[in-house]
């Protein structure tokens, strides 16, 4: 359900503080999915104030037959589609994110190799976490995770933030950023992948 | 990708699809008879679950826009709502 349909009336009455807090939401996940397609911070902070202002024009024309996120997120790859043709990184995303997509998910190292007794199995299985929720609540921990997160390549950013952070669809996802539902799948378990090996540093670091 | 079974190698590329339930069928029988056998895929496997909710949660309001560009959003949105537009 859209958690954003309670705002709307009071986007349209001009509640500045509905306004505030629906910018407060977003911006950041609207800024890390820009990133994907502009060369710098810089550039994705302006197409996402460019999203905001658009949102702000068409706020009265938005019929609720998609969600207010999906709606932004939609303004946002617009925009930001522009933005990079006009930068002539006419690179497509796809593309882009195959070159991100190469690598294992886990080091090849980890499996026993052949001509070992089990070859493609765990030589180093991964040790369970000892009640992870607990240890991943402290600010230590979150700071450490959000720093893992802004260190992936922007593409992976931007599809790890659509579906672990703002919960879209893997078929919305593949809309957004033009890319096929294999290519949505794979950017996505490299991002996941990547997080969980600093996880797993993380909190054997802290046993 | 052999036939007949999965490994665990194979299987760390596939947890993903197998979340999403995405896979073809044939793929997927191979994906369960394996995790019933594998007590350290099914330890990955709750790891990569664990990692995205750990991820959604990670987001805070700490990451919120600054405080100049906020205000200016804000005008922008009185500015129009008084029908002055943003442009």
């Amino acid at each position: 359900m859209d958690r954003d349909a309670p705002l709307l009336a009071a986007l349209r009455a001009g509640d500045e503080e509905a306004f505030a807090t629906l910018v407060m939401r977003y911006h950041a996940s609207l800024k890390r999915v820009a990133r994907a397609y502009v060369s710098t911070e810089a550039v994705a902070e302006e197409v996402v104030q460019e999203t905001w202002l658009a949102a702000i024009a068409g706020l009265d024309r938005f019929e609720q037959r998609a969600t207010i996120k999906t709606w932004l997120f939609h303004i946002l790859a617009n925009k930001a589609k522009t933005r990079g043709t006009r930068e002539r990184r006419t690179v497509p995303f796809a593309s882009l994110a195959r070159a991100d997509s190469e690598e294992p998910a886990v080091s090849p190292d980890r499996f026993q190799r052949e001509g070992d007794a089990w070859p493609g199995h765990w030589a180093m299985p991964p040790r369970p976490w000892d009640d992870p929720e607990r240890r991943l609540a402290s600010l230590e921990a979150r700071e450490h995770l959000r720093a893992a997160i802004a260190a992936l390549p922007a593409t992976q950013q931007a599809v790890l933030t659509l579906r672990d952070v703002e919960g879209l669809e893997a078929e919305e996802v593949c809309g957004l950023l033009d890319v096929s539902a294999g290519n949505q799948r794979v950017i996505l378990h490299r991002a996941r992948a990547r997080v969980r090996a600093d996880l797993e540093r993380y909190f054997e670091e802290t046993a | 990708m052999t036939v007949d079974e999965i490994v665990c190698r194979e299987f760390a590329e596939l947890a993903t699809e197998y979340l999403d339930g995405a896979m073809p069928d044939e793929t997927l029988e191979l994906v369960e008879e394996h995790l019933a056998m594998c007590d350290w895929c099914r330890d990955y496997l709750r790891q990569i679950q664990t990692t995205a909710r750990a991820v959604a949660d990670a987001a805070g309001p700490e990451t919120a826009p600054l405080a100049p560009t906020l205000d200016a959003l804000v005008d922008a949105f009185r500015a129009h709502t008084r029908g002055d537009g943003p442009r």
